[in-house]
């Protein structure tokens, strides 16, 4: 029995997937509260970096969504700046792990916030759109990529391309002119871990909730990932991320609860 | 689509924007009567949580102006409101939110949409600003969201690889709210500035809203400070707590409870409502302070406690 929400879980799985002295460009809600919850935990020295220019900041707990570019969350930063250049930190190769959302995503990758349906001009559900996803996903050494373990969220054609992943495999990335060495690291979701491979950069299983089978997995999926040799069970929270979160980072379950 | 080169915006400036020190101080109802016409592009940013030309857009909605374009990059309730209001055409999408009603208008194609990105859509302004003929990116390559933009993938003169040129955005109109302005319209800008000098600089009308007047002899104090210079603005608003339901850094909070209200906005019934309620129901920025009174404005003074590098 579970006694953590999958927002909590994917939370805490997130945040293990940063690692100290690196940079990492932060997106709004759950990424935010990751970072959050890593800085306090284990990654002190991480350096984050928010799109509409903050550098460095240690953002101020309880997380408030409002916030924003507001003061609680650009907190002690070493530097403010403008957005361009920002976003030219991680063009310049500075930002090591990018950290984003999907409505949608595909099997190398590639994740739509932009539209549902077969018509753009008349779409079935529109998203945000962009914002700066698609410079994260584009320039960060490694994305990191947190949804909702969804079948409609793992679909073989997503109906709108928003930030790139691998595209379609192998070497497309690179050839569409994308920056070398760049691309989605991992899918965290609220019941598996998913790694790219190698070669065909297809989105491989390689890690699943404790008690859950590959199968469990697999049937909740729009297509049928690469499977790992050694599929691992995913660790759950501990006490200690519980209690961060819980009592200190997020006490209004704003994200963690959904009760944003 | 590209509707100005970058020798029309430079002929316009030669023509239009000021060099001498005018007192540019106006009312929001003058400034918006007179730089704001039917059919233009619109720019701001910073979201409508912080430092965001709100009192600004009101005055727009107020004054009913219609077929603009707009420029969504990091911005959140204005893309809303805007539309529902039905000053609108267009709008280049960075990101849209976070009201429902945004969603529900393009779903039920009410409104027009082009897609870029909010890293291109800086870059687009930093281009219009510097005078970049184009300027080229990375970012957007091997995406569906070029595809329904007026962006071009192109080959590196130099290298030969891949590149997506995007054309400068130069927009008839900026609107900026700053902390501190002097009557000239030198200002400053505390906290992350997103675009706010490439907007005052990149736009054929700058408007600047700020929270207090200052001397023009501050910015000579501490010029590493200043972030527009003057001759980069067309009028100055002194309009405090210009940014509600915003906070300013340094200033007041987010009223979260107003914002909460206006998230909920998801037709054209409570967007109505809303307008007549909040926007149409006062003839101008200092009538809506009154109404919503010092008490509770005094309530967001006092949660803005955090003044680090805001002052």
């Amino acid at each position: 029995m579970n006694d953590y929400t999958d927002g909590e879980f994917l939370i805490c799985r997130t945040a293990r997937v940063i690692e100290d002295n690196s940079t990492v460009f932060v997106g709004f809600g759950l990424p935010q509260v990751s970072a959050m919850l890593a800085e306090m935990l284990y990654t002190p020295n991480m350096i984050q970096l928010f799109e509409f220019g903050a550098v460095g900041p240690q953002s101020m707990i309880p997380y408030l969504r409002g916030t924003m570019g507001g003061p609680s969350n650009c907190y002690r930063s070493v530097k403010w700046c403008s957005m361009t250049e920002a976003f030219s930190y991680a063009a310049a190769g500075y930002i090591d792990i990018g950290i984003l959302g999907a409505v949608e995503i595909d099997r190398y990758g590639n994740i739509n916030s932009t539209m549902l349906g077969n018509n753009y001009e008349l779409p079935n559900a529109r998203f945000p759109g962009s914002g700066g996803g698609s410079e994260v996903a584009s320039y960060c050494w490694r994305t990191v990529i947190t949804l909702k373990h969804e079948k409609r969220r793992f679909v073989e054609k997503l109906s709108f391309l928003t930030s790139p992943g691998y595209l379609s495999g192998g070497g497309s990335r690179e050839s569409a002119g994308l920056p070398t060495g760049t691309g989605p690291y991992m899918v965290v979701t609220s019941e598996a871990i998913f790694d790219f491979e190698t070669e065909d950069k297809q989105m491989r299983l390689i890690a699943v909730k404790k008690g859950r089978t590959v199968k469990d997995v697999t049937d909740e999926m729009g297509f049928v990932p690469k499977i790992s040799g050694n599929v691992k069970a995913i660790e759950e929270p501990t006490k200690d991320e519980l209690y961060t979160l819980r009592n200190l980072i997020d006490p209004y379950g704003m994200v963690s609860r959904g009760k944003g | 689509m590209i509707k100005n080169d970058s020798n029309d915006f430079r002929l316009y400036v030669k023509a239009h924007k000021k060099r001498a020190l005018v007192n540019k101080l106006v009312t929001e109802r003058d400034a918006v009567a007179k730089f704001v016409s039917d059919g233009d592009y619109v720019a701001y940013d910073f979201s409508s949580l912080t430092r965001g030309p709100q009192a600004l857009i009101r005055e727009i909605i107020r004054q009913k102006k219609c077929y603009l374009s707009i420029c969504a990059k990091f911005t959140l309730a204005e893309s809303s409101l805007l539309t529902g209001a039905g000053c609108v055409e267009k709008i280049d999408v960075g990101f849209l939110g976070t009201i429902p009603y945004i969603n529900r208008a393009v779903e039920s194609g009410k409104v027009k949409l082009e897609e870029w990105t909010n890293g291109s859509l800086s870059l687009r302004l930093t281009a219009g600003a510097y005078g970049i003929p184009f300027i080229a990116t990375k970012a957007g390559l091997g995406t569906d969201t070029i595809r329904h933009s007026s962006a071009v993938i192109s080959k590196n003169p130099f290298t030969n690889e891949n590149v997506l040129l995007l054309p400068p955005l130069n927009p008839d109109v900026g609107l900026i709210h700053v902390q501190e302005a002097d009557i000239y319209g030198n200002a400053r800008v505390y906290g992350p500035t997103v675009s706010a000098l490439e907007t005052a600089m990149a736009s054929k009308k700058t408007i600047v809203s700020c929270e207090r007047i200052i001397d023009t002899s501050e910015f000579r104090k501490n010029p590493s400070a200043t972030t527009i210079p003057a001759f980069c603005v067309d009028a100055v608003v002194h309009l405090p707590f210009g940014a509600w339901p915003g906070g300013t850094q340094g200033y007041y909070e987010l009223d979260k409870e107003h914002f909460f209200k206006m998230s909920k906005i998801t037709d054209d019934v409570h967007m109505n409502d809303y307008l007549e309620k909040w926007v149409y129901g006062f003839s101008s920025h200092f009538e809506l302070l009154d109404y919503i009174g010092t008490e509770s404005l005094a309530e967001l003074v006092k949660q803005s406690t955090i003044i680090e590098g805001y002052r």
